[in-house]
């Protein structure tokens, strides 16, 4: 193996990744995916825009809509308007929750009868409107079951909604999802940068340079992977960055553990991405597939959507084949709890990690071929 | 030595060359000639080990059957594969070139080394363009450029597969020079293709190919010999023959002359008796009579830049209808650059444009004018996964031509140009003969007033040329259209009303190719006067 043949290649990589301006879209995409999705996926709920419309005016009315305007989840407006045109005001997403109080509504609890709250809630974003309804209802019933003790009632039996695991508990989004992140950034970006700067050579021609000259397989590979490697490592330390300052994200954990994990798990990326490039001509085709086989169960096995342990059992060993839910075990394990190598699980995951890249990368040197095809 | 013993390469579907054996000595250059799609370039991937193949190959006495068995010897292997600027990296300067191929081949970056990059460079006539990245330079720079890169490490086995196609007159020489200066250094074995038939006479052996297979070997003379019976001096003739350019050829005897053959008979009478007739080319009447003015295109003192660079010097050039110009220079002359200026491809930065009579200043004069003009790149510009067909129906699409005229119009073009049987062939997979006279087809779909046609012939047989020239003709008399065309084969300006010659941006001659020829009684033929011109100026 000559190490100047690796190094001219590198070189000549970054130059290109430089000149084509390709490389701000690498750096910049794994960026933008963890901001979005950080931000995005948020499971909760803030200022939702709320109509409320009281039809009893009564005290306790009052105390109900009083918590909802002290809330910081609700952007609560008490309106006189009727029920159609609030609704339609839903539709046209101008509000999230509509709230009717019926009239008698007090005389009715005070009297131990039962008495109907109307809520209707935008159904656009499914998760979203779950998690809508179960603050409107904490809120509710909290509301309630205060005001009826001070009025000295007991809503007993008719309150049977857990309130605390709704509400009470400060649960940080930004905990789950962003660790899980990692699992999906790094096994798409890589792959894709692997796959194509191979791709590239075959759809231009110049793979005739690789073909027709005495440079091994394994000098290719690894002047083709070490650019894609070594600017996806310095990927990770940004994401830790942004993770632990802009998500505020706890870090319990040893670093090198989630560095060195990283980094098999980058090289396993890469090496999809090499086995990819193998078997299509065109980038684009190579890109497609790529996306694919990395996006989907970079998602759905990534421990975010889903715990792997609440899996139907097909999902639950496709959660197993691929590699993203043994590197997530890690991550958020580095982050959250810091278990490290005293968890056993860890150790196993790491090893399985390990295997997982050098099957990999022996399957793509084995079939890589210095000719056409 | 070299020995290929009963070499067949097969793909999915065809066969790329069949049984194909020969032998080539050190310091010999060995000349593959034949119609494209022969099997040419199929034998040149088998023996530079870059294609699965049965039958073996002995090279300095180690044997080899398959790519992997070839690693041993790709040390010695210098492969240019055929095609455009194939083996660069358009973001890589040429300088990074040499850089990359000088690790890449493990060569030390010593003085000797340096002087050799020189040289090369000298004679590829980029020693002053050494920081201009591979995608800016000209289509022949290009070419040049792959092939002082296969060149750097002084190959023992030297493989070329066209390496001189677009390349211009003088570098094809200096070009020879290197060759026979390697061969006897390095005592070299050298193989290549080429379709220019003066090169061919100056290798030390030829292969002719044909349908798969190679037909006849020998030195030149021996293997006209073989042609001498069929060939006459033009006259008319019925069937199974053909007549081109003061010759004709026919299998059955004539009542004519003999003539003395040359190199490009042999093609002519080898694609007779593989295919009976050579088809004639046809072109019906234009359906929409149009009125054309005079003058179909002026240029006045256009100029174009890149950064300091002038890669056109205040050209002035007319256009007249029905007119064939010929534009030549050397590679980076700027011919490229100002057939892009003509079709609003790159802006002028300065001068005046007028196109049918009209002046061209914004995109938007050029609105009414597209459906005028037709356009042929010397780049390959038509869609590599789609088939002929299709390429033609989304092509008459643009042009706004209704499905049923299409169809026809496909049809009477295809049999016309002689490429019906490839219709429904992916463009990837044609023979670059029939990749030109399908880019044609696709550039007089709708008509046009005026075709600019740049190197359409490069790369293609001789063959496939003559019939190429036949239908420029065609469209010339019985359309009208005015062509602008560039080409490297001197022997193509001769065909050419008048031509315009190009040397470093600016216009150093115009004129009747009539005219030159009086006023340069002593030379043999264009590519004399083109030379002399070249040297002069
Ligand atoms: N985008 C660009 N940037 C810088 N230089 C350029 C660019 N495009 C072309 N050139 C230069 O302009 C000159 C003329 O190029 P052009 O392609 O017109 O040559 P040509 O006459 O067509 O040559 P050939 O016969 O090789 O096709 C060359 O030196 C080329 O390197
Ligand atoms: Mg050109």
């Amino acid at each position: 193996m000559k190490f100047s043949v690796i190094k001219a290649y590198f070189i000549k990589e970054y130059i290109e990744l430089y000149r084509s301006k390709v490389i701000f879209i690498l750096y910049i995409m794994p960026i933008m995916i963890m901001i979005l999705f950080g931000y995005g996926i948020k499971l909760e709920v803030t200022h939702a825009k709320t109509i409320i419309i009281d039809n009893d005016n009564s005290i306790f009315s009052q105390k109900i809509i009083e918590k909802f305007l002290h809330s910081k989840y609700f952007n609560t407006k008490v309106l006189q308007i009727s029920e159609n045109e609030a609704l339609k005001s839903i539709k046209r997403a101008k509000t999230d929750i509509l709230i009717i109080i019926p009239s008698s509504f007090e005389k009715n609890i005070l009297h131990n009868q039962k008495s109907e709250i109307g809520v209707f809630i935008d159904g656009s974003f499914p998760i979203r409107a779950i998690t809508m309804e179960s603050y409107v209802k904490g809120v509710l019933l909290d509301a309630a079951m205060k005001t009826a003790t001070m009025f000295g009632k007991k809503m007993d039996g008719l309150i049977t909604i857990n309130q605390r695991a709704l509400f009470n508990q400060a649960m940080r989004d930004e905990n789950a999802i962003v660790p899980g992140l990692f699992g999906l950034i790094l096994l798409v970006a890589p792959a894709i940068l692997s796959a194509l700067l191979i791709v590239k050579e075959k759809e231009n021609g110049t793979i005739f340079n690789f073909y027709s000259s005495p440079v091994k397989k394994d000098e290719f590979i690894i002047g083709k992977l070490s650019t894609a490697f070594l600017l996806y490592s310095s990927a990770i330390f940004l994401l830790f960055l942004i993770a632990t300052y802009i998500f505020s994200v706890p870090f319990r954990g040893s670093f090198i553990i989630f560095w060195f994990v990283s980094e098999i798990y980058v090289l396993i990326s890469i090496s999809i991405g090499l086995l990819i490039s193998i078997i299509t001509n065109r980038q684009i085709v190579a890109l497609v597939v790529t996306v694919i086989i990395t996006i989907i169960p970079g998602f759905l096995y990534s421990g975010m959507l889903m715990p792997i342990s609440s899996m139907k059992s097909e999902s639950y060993i496709e959660a197993h084949i691929f590699p993203v839910m043994y590197y997530n075990h890690i991550v958020y394990d580095t982050f959250l709890i810091g278990q490290g190598f005293s968890s056993f699980k860890n150790i196993e995951y790491l090893v399985i990690l390990i295997f997982y890249a050098l099957t990999i990368l022996t399957i793509s040197y084995t079939l890589l071929k210095k000719e056409m095809r | 030595m070299l020995e290929v013993k009963n070499v067949t390469v097969r793909y999915k579907n065809s066969i790329g060359i069949k049984n194909a054996s020969f032998i080539a000595d050190k310091k010999e250059i060995v000349g593959f000639i034949g119609a494209d799609g022969a099997g040419k370039s199929s034998l040149i991937h088998a023996i530079a080990g870059v294609i699965h193949f049965e039958g073996e190959i002995i090279y300095d006495g180690f044997s080899y059957h398959s790519p992997k068995e070839a690693e041993k010897i790709k040390q010695n292997i210098g492969l240019m594969p055929q095609g455009l600027g194939l083996v660069l990296y358009h973001n890589l300067t040429v300088k990074e070139h040499l850089d990359f191929f000088t690790s890449l081949r493990g060569l030390k970056n010593d003085t000797k080394l340096k002087e050799y990059k020189r040289k090369l460079l000298h004679m590829a006539g980029l020693l002053e363009f050494t920081d201009r990245l591979a995608g800016n330079l000209s289509g022949g720079m290009m070419q040049k450029l792959s092939l002082i890169c296969t060149l750097l490490h002084r190959p023992k086995l030297l493989i070329l597969d066209e390496p001189t196609t677009g390349v211009d007159p003088l570098s094809r020489l200096e070009l020879w020079d290197i060759l026979e200066n390697i061969k006897h250094e390095e005592e070299s074995t050298i193989l290549m293709s080429t379709g220019y038939i003066q090169e061919a006479s100056r290798c030390d052996k030829l292969l002719l190919f044909d349908n798969n297979s190679i037909i006849a070997d020998g030195k030149v003379d021996e293997l006209l010999t073989s042609a001498k019976d069929y060939t006459y001096e033009e006259t008319k003739c019925s069937d199974e023959c053909f007549s081109f350019n003061g010759y004709t050829y026919s299998l059955k005897p004539l009542n004519a002359k003999h003539k003395k053959p040359t190199l490009e008979s042999l093609y002519f009478i080898n694609t007779l008796k593989r295919a009976k007739s050579i088809p004639n080319i046809e072109i019906s009447d234009r359906e929409n009579i149009i009125d054309i003015p005079n003058i179909v295109m002026e240029a006045k003192g256009v100029t174009k830049k890149f950064g300091k660079f002038i890669a056109n010097d205040h050209i002035d050039m007319v256009l007249k209808r029905g007119e064939i110009l010929g534009l030549l220079g050397a590679n980076g002359a700027g011919k490229t650059t100002f057939i892009k200026m003509l079709l609003g491809l790159l802006p002028l930065d300065e001068g005046e444009l007028y196109l049918l009579g009209k002046q061209i200043k914004s995109g938007k004069d050029r609105q009414n004018l597209k459906n005028k003009i037709g356009y042929v790149s010397q780049h390959f510009a038509l869609y590599e996964d789609m088939s002929v067909r299709e390429n033609l129906i989304y092509f008459a699409n643009l042009h706004k031509i209704p499905l049923r005229e299409t169809q026809k119009k496909i049809d009477r073009l295809s049999t016309q140009l002689g490429f019906k049987n490839y219709l429904d062939s992916l463009a990837k997979e044609l023979p670059l003969g029939i990749k030109q006279r399908f880019s044609v087809a696709v550039a007089i779909l709708h008509e046009p007033v005026v075709l600019f046609l740049d190197e359409p012939t490069s790369g293609v047989d001789v063959v496939a040329r003559a019939q190429f020239w036949k239908l420029l003709r065609l469209l010339k008399e019985k359309w009208q259209i005015s062509i602008l065309i560039t080409t490297h084969y001197m022997s193509e300006a001769e065909f050419c009303d008048r031509v315009v010659l190009l040397k470093r941006g600016k216009k150093i001659v115009d004129d009747s190719v009539k005219n030159l020829s009086k006023l340069n009684p002593d030379a043999k033929n264009f590519e004399d006067i083109f030379l002399k011109y070249y040297r002069k100026f």
